[in-house]
């Protein structure tokens, strides 16, 4: 047990400790009277009994209507103290908790996602239980409170933490091969911790292509836009391969939109011009080097470099390492390290083949996992549909490297 | 003495002799007796699996077998333990050998369908070995068969749960036929105050098992639909409801505990009196209040599911309920502890494993009260505290009162008697190791361990280790008990009529007792069965 003082803890508490501590009392009653018996009128000493009674009702009646008394304050006191588990503060901090063989995965308002359930100090905490497959019991005993993960209905308990700290979360409900490893915590962090923590994205911070930032240094964006949305220049966004009507030289005509079109649109914007837009475009001339040229035409043909996806963090979120080990070490699933280089045994529709773990089978192994499934291990891991290509090959990418 | 080694009573009289005298039988007796020896095998076994799980348990990690062998193992031990050997255990057994002699009859209403009952069991037990080695391997779900998981896992789950299936069929026609005979068949002034304690208790359990067991046959039932043609009755995504299933389960495997225990408490009503030489105390108390605890707890099953998701006003209404059912077992313990009070007290064998039973009933009654109420129970539920709990009263009430049973009764249906002094020793380390591994095993419940759990955290060693070792002092006990009874009641002294000083009757016909269990007249019963005055011992 954990002294933390905690509004639900207490509540619990203060019944386990008035119940545990009748209950003790009475069986030492019990034991007592029942060894003070056997010793006192042992048959060495009466041989015959010294009594034939067959009872006596108002001691029986006496031990009907005490131990009722008792238990109705019992089950009154467990039952007032259980609303106070129920009865989520108002402004509590909610976040959403699923339940999957056989891990956690913790997803907060503002989309954020973890694999450890990250909260502020000494705010209420509303947990909304979920899970996707079969039962679980979600279980922070230093917080004595526990509901089941059902799938399909929603659940929920709250705690509040007055203190910083780590707690462990079980899953309480039997799930089958990895009941016991499916552990994880809570993490309860102080305001500012958590407000720097809550504020992190999943999206790693966007680093600005230099081909965007020489377009804002040459100006280019005061008339130009990404989206459509000036009317006296075209747009950027896209670009490449398409085909545009120009005015050249006075004759209309339909250009596909490539590296040489560009250049001399920058070099020399006057001499094609795009229908619906007026000939204003200063001319760059020589006033753009070669190398910092081509870098805009790149950027402008490639459009914006996607930010890129974290994909360790996409993998710790989703709750992969809940089965798969980093450090070699055996577990439910196959572990990681050493990923990039490995043949793999597996079998596919029970034909056994060897694979090269690559890219293009790590995707299918995350996409459909139980199409090949590798030798000795059960195929039970779960379908990932919700992940997005995008996300997929940032995971892959960083398993390569494991 | 040269008569007595020789008269072998219902061992020998059969109109077949042989195996088939056995294998077609209609003698309760005989019956009893194929009964005791299925559910002695069955229990034996699943110890076995029960010290290995507490093996695995010794340290965290892997100690002798891989998660998925664990699941099977503990899935095994469960379905065993109380399908195979605690539900049949002394209704079956102990009902079959006294039940007819106790209220005077020669045998039981139906005892065709008791033969058909025991082959019932025999089907089932075959199908639940079965289920082990075959298909798709040992089950995995835990005894409760819970949805989603018990419909989605690859193992043997459909045939494990028709074995039970079949077991429930057997449960029912031994409730059937108790019930029938209870009131057909009571000899003259057998009126029902003049019924030994153990008849009201089997036939309170007999009315739990005709009502109640076709619930969970239903359920199983369902189980199999579910798993071969995808009914979807427990699926949400179809509208279907996983939380009915465990109110299905339970409706019936609440009662179970009852159908477990009850029975238990007869026999702790029948030895008590005999060693204090002192009529029961409060024999009404006692009959009604098995009646009451069979009403009641058939009323409670919901106290399974505090955290289920199930609304907080069926936890308010099934907690008031769990407490009521609280009182009457209060009620038996307080009454057998009085009837001590001024006796004449022998610590034979028998009385000491029903001393036993009451220490070890009252923790696991007390440790319900924390279960029962809402609070606490939301910290408790699905730890081992749980399992800690339901070990003390099935294993520490029911299977004492089982170990009781044989020690009391045995010598009555062998005619011999065995030895007292390593009975003792027997006892001794079996009550001290069985309160080691689960006294440690409640603790660390109650420091949060989840059950079921392959694996746990460092924190949770020192318990797990000690808990272990109370399991092999239990071992050696049950080992010493067991070879102590098996050569006593074979080589042991002859004894005569009455070894105890009983005074039900069973101690007034010969040890074993003949076919038709009485000569040729009918007994007349003239008193109460615990009226020890003129009663006297067997010296043997």
């Amino acid at each position: 047990m954990n002294p933390l003082a905690n509004p639900t803890a207490q509540a619990v508490d203060n019944v386990l400790i008035y119940i545990f501590g009748v209950s003790l009392l009475l069986l030492l009653g019990i034991t007592v009277a029942t060894i003070y018996l056997v010793v006192k009128y042992r048959r060495s000493k009466y041989p015959e009994p010294t009594s034939d009674t067959h009872g006596n009702l108002w001691l029986e009646a006496v031990w009907t209507l005490l131990p009722t008394l008792i238990v109705l304050t019992m089950f009154w006191y467990g039952w007032t103290n259980y609303l106070g588990l129920r009865e989520v503060p108002a402004g509590a901090f909610q976040v959403e908790a699923t339940g999957r063989m056989w891990s956690w995965q913790f997803k907060y308002e503002n989309g954020r996602t973890s694999n450890k359930l990250y909260v502020p100090v000494g705010k209420p905490i509303k947990v909304i239980i979920n899970s996707t497959d079969v039962l679980h019991s979600f279980f922070i005993p230093a917080f004595r409170i526990k509901r089941d993960a059902v799938p399909g209905i929603e659940t929920y308990v709250w705690f509040q933490s007055p203190e910083t700290g780590s707690y462990d979360i079980f899953c309480s409900e039997y799930c089958g091969l990895g009941h016991a490893d499916m552990i994880t915590s809570t993490e309860v962090l102080s305001a500012e911790d958590f407000e720097r923590w809550y504020a992190e994205s999943t999206l790693a911070t966007p680093e600005v292509p230099r081909g965007r930032k020489l377009l804002e240094k040459h100006g280019c964006l005061g008339c130009h836009s990404f989206d459509g949305s000036s009317s006296i220049a075209t747009t950027f966004d896209v670009l490449k391969g398409t085909k545009r009507k120009i005015m050249s030289d006075g004759v209309e005509k339909e250009v596909e939109v490539d590296a040489e079109y560009l250049r001399r649109s920058i070099r020399a914007p006057g001499a094609d011009l795009v229908e619906g837009f007026p000939p204003i475009m200063p001319a760059y001339g020589d006033a753009i080097n070669e190398a910092d040229l081509d870098e805009i035409i790149n950027f402008l043909l490639n459009g914006e470099q996607k930010t890129s996806l974290d994909g360790n963090k996409l993998i710790e979120e989703n709750g992969c390492l809940g089965c798969h080990s980093t450090d070699g070490s055996s577990s439910i699933g196959p572990g990681l390290k050493g990923l990039g280089g490995r043949t793999s045994e597996v079998k596919r529709e029970g034909h056994e083949l060897k694979l090269k773990v690559d890219a293009e089978y790590l995707r299918r192994a995350i996409r459909d996992p139980n199409h090949e499934v590798v030798e000795g291990y059960p195929a039970i891991m779960p379908s990932n549909d919700h992940l997005s290509d995008e996300e997929i090959d940032a995971m892959v990418e960083e398993l390569l490297k494991k | 003495m040269s008569e007595k080694t020789t008269y072998t009573g219902f061992w020998q009289e059969s109109p077949r002799t042989g195996i088939l005298g056995w294998l077609l039988t209609t003698d309760h007796k005989r019956i009893g007796i194929l009964y005791l020896g299925c559910i002695i095998t069955m229990f034996i076994v699943a110890a076995i699996l029960g010290l290995a799980i507490r093996l695995e348990l010794i340290a965290p990690g892997r100690t002798i077998m891989d998660a998925q062998t664990y699941n099977a193992t503990f899935t095994v031990h469960g379905i065993i333990m109380i399908f195979m050997f605690l539900i049949p255990s002394i209704p079956a057994a102990f009902g079959n050998l006294l039940l007819p002699i106790h209220i005077g009859a020669r045998d039981v209403s139906f005892p065709k369908l008791n033969l058909l009952s025991w082959y019932c069991y025999i089907v089932g037990g075959v199908l639940a070995v079965t289920s082990i080695f075959s298909g798709g391997g040992a089950p995995d779900t835990g005894w409760t068969f819970y949805v989603p998981f018990s419909t989605q896992t690859n193992t043997n789950v459909s045939l494990a749960a028709f074995a039970a299936f079949m077991l429930g069929f057997s449960s029912i026609l031994t409730g059937i036929n108790f019930v029938t005979t209870v009131h057909r068949l009571r000899c003259k002034g057998m009126k029902w105050g003049r019924l030994p304690l153990f008849v009201w208790t089997l036939y309170a359990t007999a009315w739990i098992q005709v009502l109640a067991t076709p619930m969970i046959g239903i359920t199983l039932v369902l189980i199999i639909l579910e798993r071969t043609f995808g009914a979807g009755l427990f699926d949400v995504a179809r509208g279907g409801d996983p939380i009915l299933y465990q109110h299905l389960f339970w409706i019936y495997s609440h009662p179970a505990v009852y159908i477990m225990i009850l029975p238990g408490m007869g026999v702790i009503s029948e030895i008590i009196p005999t060693f204090s030489r002192k009529p029961l105390f409060g024999y009404w108390a006692m009959a009604l209040s098995s009646l009451a605890i069979a009403f009641a707890g058939s009323l409670v099953w919901a106290h399974h599911m505090y955290a289920s998701g199930m609304s907080d006003l069926a936890i308010l209404i099934f907690s008031f309920l769990t407490f009521i059912v609280a009182i009457p077992s209060a009620i038996k313990v307080f009454n057998w502890v009085s009837t001590l009070y001024k006796g004449s007290i022998e610590l034979a064998p028998p009385m000491l494993f029903a001393l036993a039973f009451i220490f070890n009933f009252a923790i696991g009654g007390l440790g319900g009260l924390a279960l029962g109420a809402a609070a606490s129970d939301i910290h408790l539920h699905d730890t081992t505290f749980v399992v800690g709990h339901f070990h003390y009263v099935m294993f520490g009430g029911g299977g004492f009162a089982l170990f009781a049973a044989m020690h009391y009764w045995l010598p009555k249906f062998t005619g011999r008697m065995y030895n007292h002094k390593m009975a003792v020793i027997g006892w001794a380390l079996l009550f001290v190791g069985f309160n080691v591994t689960y006294m440690a095993m409640q603790a660390v419940g109650i420091m949060g361990m989840p059950r079921r759990y392959y694996d746990y955290i460092p924190e949770f060693t020192t318990l797990n280790l000690v808990s272990t070792i109370g399991s092999w002092v239990m071992a050696v006990g049950l080992i010493i008990m067991f070879a102590n009874l098996w050569h006593g009641l074979r080589k042991g002294r002859p004894v005569g009529k009455n070894p105890w000083g009983g005074a039900t009757l069973e101690w007034d016909i010969p040890s074993p007792p003949p076919m038709e269990n009485f000569g040729e007249e009918d007994p007349v019963v003239t008193k109460g069965p615990y009226e020890f005055k003129g009663v006297v011992a067997d010296e043997y």
